[in-house]
């Protein structure tokens, strides 16, 4: 046989491109699922999503997914800040000239997450401003209603307009996108339209979960099923007036009253990370102006996994963040007397450490059930996908599941289980790469998440 | 049983508290948004319209806008912002004596039913700019 005939014959262009074209069609047919046309909330919420991740509305180059990023549970740490580059648009402040002073504090940001906030007004930029942690954007749709009105952000005011959390866009903007510290519409920024503010609300209420928990569950592990029951003691634990189903409302015998703000004394603990670097950090007083150091509830189903903690990013751990509520600073503060004084006993919250650890085990593994839920979700609906929006899919189902193992890791729970998500986010990234096992291996991939579900929870 | 009462009229007392609070809850970037933009309140909530009369004895001023007259009550609580986005120019507080007539504003009550009752006190009120150079006392006399 004459090779190099055939070698010539064979890369003639018509012969390639007649290659290319039966190959795309085997890779077409191969990944292909019957789809159906988007109804028109999908299609608000695409839009809704492409605005997030992608619009900089003529700014500094940020765009909410700046602060909110979808690899990272749609907040920041300074663990994923230390993987972005020098000219992440997060740093404009480091490499834009007209945003070096009083925008955001570099330091700050960078060993704490803390982003620069004039909560109080922009009249005084040199010694007005709060230096406060991102929330993630997670199960909005449980947790920004209350009978006062929507709720949003750490104090619960975050929305210029009707405060509503179509608004808060608006007010990101330009607190967060502007070129200069000037804040002209029209020069420094634009605003969103109305359309690009329904579709971000659109997007951001279909983020995480729909609806609350309904504790209690009926948990496998020790140490978290008795971290469940400290957590719904009213006597003991007293988690769950303020966190109702470990969610973001409150109930105190009279009814579910929605979203609330307390004083719950975070801005008294000593010993403050962001102080002890000597970098300033004035007192942030919370809701209103002047404030009345009040703070929104956030729901705790999603804290583990979206630490630090606290509107000042006081405390790095789930463990230490229950904690707090033992400590003095919550004790002395108006909540904690306001429990006491209801307290037979006169106590506010009283904990010892093996409690702590158990609350926290048990915020772990609901953390982790969510983890799965979601990952699951996202396998499931990538079975519907093919092409660049399959992979986006289950690269978010390889990122949550990395989340509820490390979840679950850090708190020493549950081995068992973490070897069957190991193997699930395996089978998902080899599902990622392949070209016809996609679907198979996704499925099994789904298999392995139920399994790791049964080592948590007991399962109809 | 009692526990429970006791808890609840305490926490709520303190919830209350905090929530009475927040019916004035800050909302600082609205002193940027130029008249007529703010988002679910501009042309719903809020009122647009020329200021035509100003009494500066009861700090009041009249509003008059394609539907109807509305007073308003400037108190100490009132926030005023001068809206100079059509000159390109930064936003600026201001203050009672920048309210002139002639000029364009936008008014947000403090209760939310203000509109509807046509008078009251303010929460903020913005008056646009136009004129490069002047300050609000000097357009439109």
């Amino acid at each position: 046989m004459d090779y190099r005939n055939l070698m010539s014959w064979a890369v003639r262009p018509q012969v390639v491109r007649s290659v290319v074209s039966a190959f795309s069609v085997i890779i077409t047919v191969s990944s292909c699922a019957p789809v159906s046309p988007p109804d028109p909330q999908a299609k608000l919420i695409a839009k809704g999503k492409e605005v997030f991740f992608n619009e900089t509305f003529n700014g500094n180059g940020r765009t909410c997914g700046t602060c909110h990023p979808l690899q990272n549970s749609l907040t920041l740490d300074p663990a994923f800040i230390a993987t972005l580059p020098a000219n992440d648009p997060l740093f404009v402040a480091e490499f834009n000239p007209d945003l070096k002073k009083n925008f955001e504090n570099p330091t700050l940001m960078r060993q704490f997450g803390l982003i620069l906030e004039n909560l109080d007004g922009f009249d005084d930029l040199e010694n007005k401003f709060v230096m406060r942690g991102i929330p993630h954007v997670l199960a909005l749709r449980t947790s920004v209603n209350s009978p006062q009105g929507p709720r949003t952000g750490w104090s619960g005011d975050g929305a210029p307009g009707d405060e509503s959390l179509r608004s808060f866009a608006t007010g990101a903007v330009i607190q967060h996108f502007t070129k200069t510290l000037n804040r002209i519409p029209g020069v420094d920024f634009r605003l969103p339209t109305d359309e690009e503010l329904d579709a971000l609300e659109a997007f951001q209420l279909s983020l995480g979960r729909q609806q609350d928990l309904a504790l209690p569950l009926a948990l496998k592990g020790t140490v978290p099923k008795r971290g469940q029951a400290i957590f719904l003691d009213n006597g003991l634990g007293k988690c769950n007036l303020c966190h109702v189903n470990a969610g973001a409302t409150a109930n105190f015998g009279g009814g579910n009253i929605g979203n609330a703000n307390f004083n719950t004394g975070v801005e008294n603990l000593p010993d403050q990370p962001a102080d002890l670097t000597g970098e300033r950090n004035p007192p942030d007083d919370g809701l209103g102006t002047p404030g009345d150091g009040t703070f929104n509830t956030p729901p705790l189903v999603e804290a583990a996994d979206t630490g630090r903690f606290f509107h000042n990013n006081a405390i790095e751990t789930i463990e230490g963040a229950v904690a707090f509520y033992d400590g003095e600073a919550f004790n002395n503060s108006p909540s904690g007397r306001a429990l006491a004084a209801a307290d037979p006993n006169k106590v506010g919250i009283e904990l010892d450490g093996t409690q702590i650890v158990a609350i926290a085990a048990f915020l772990r593994v609901i953390n982790a059930l969510e983890n799965i839920r979601e990952s699951i979700a996202q396998l499931e609906a990538s079975l519907e996908k093919r092409g660049a929006e399959a992979k986006e899919l289950l690269d978010r189902a390889v990122s949550e599941t990395g989340d509820s193992i490390r979840v679950l890791e850090g708190g020493g729970l549950h081995p068992e289980a973490v070897a069957r998500l190991q193997e699930a986010k395996r089978l998902t990234k080899k599902a990622n790469r392949s070209i016809f096992f996609r679907r198979k291996l996704t499925r099994e991939a789904i298999e392995e998440q139920q399994r790791a579900r049964a080592f948590l929870v007991e399962t109809s | 049983m009692k526990l429970k009462r006791v808890m609840g009229v305490v926490a709520t007392g303190v919830w209350l508290w905090s929530g009475m609070l927040s019916a004035h809850g800050q909302k600082a970037t609205e002193m940027f948004i130029p008249i007529g933009q703010s988002p679910g309140l501009s042309n719903t909530i809020s009122i647009i319209g020329t200021i035509e009369a100003i009494d500066p004895r009861i700090q009041t001023i009249t509003i008059t806008g394609p539907t109807g007259s509305w007073t308003a009550m400037i108190t100490g609580r009132t926030k005023i912002w001068l809206d100079k986005s059509k000159l390109r120019l930064p936003n600026q507080k201001g203050s009672f004596s920048d309210l002139q007539k002639g000029l364009l504003a936008e008014v947000k009550y403090e209760d939310p039913e203000g509109r509807g009752r046509a008078k009251g006190p303010v929460d903020w009120i913005k008056v646009q700019l136009t004129g490069p150079g002047e300050k609000a006392g000097e357009m439109r006399q």
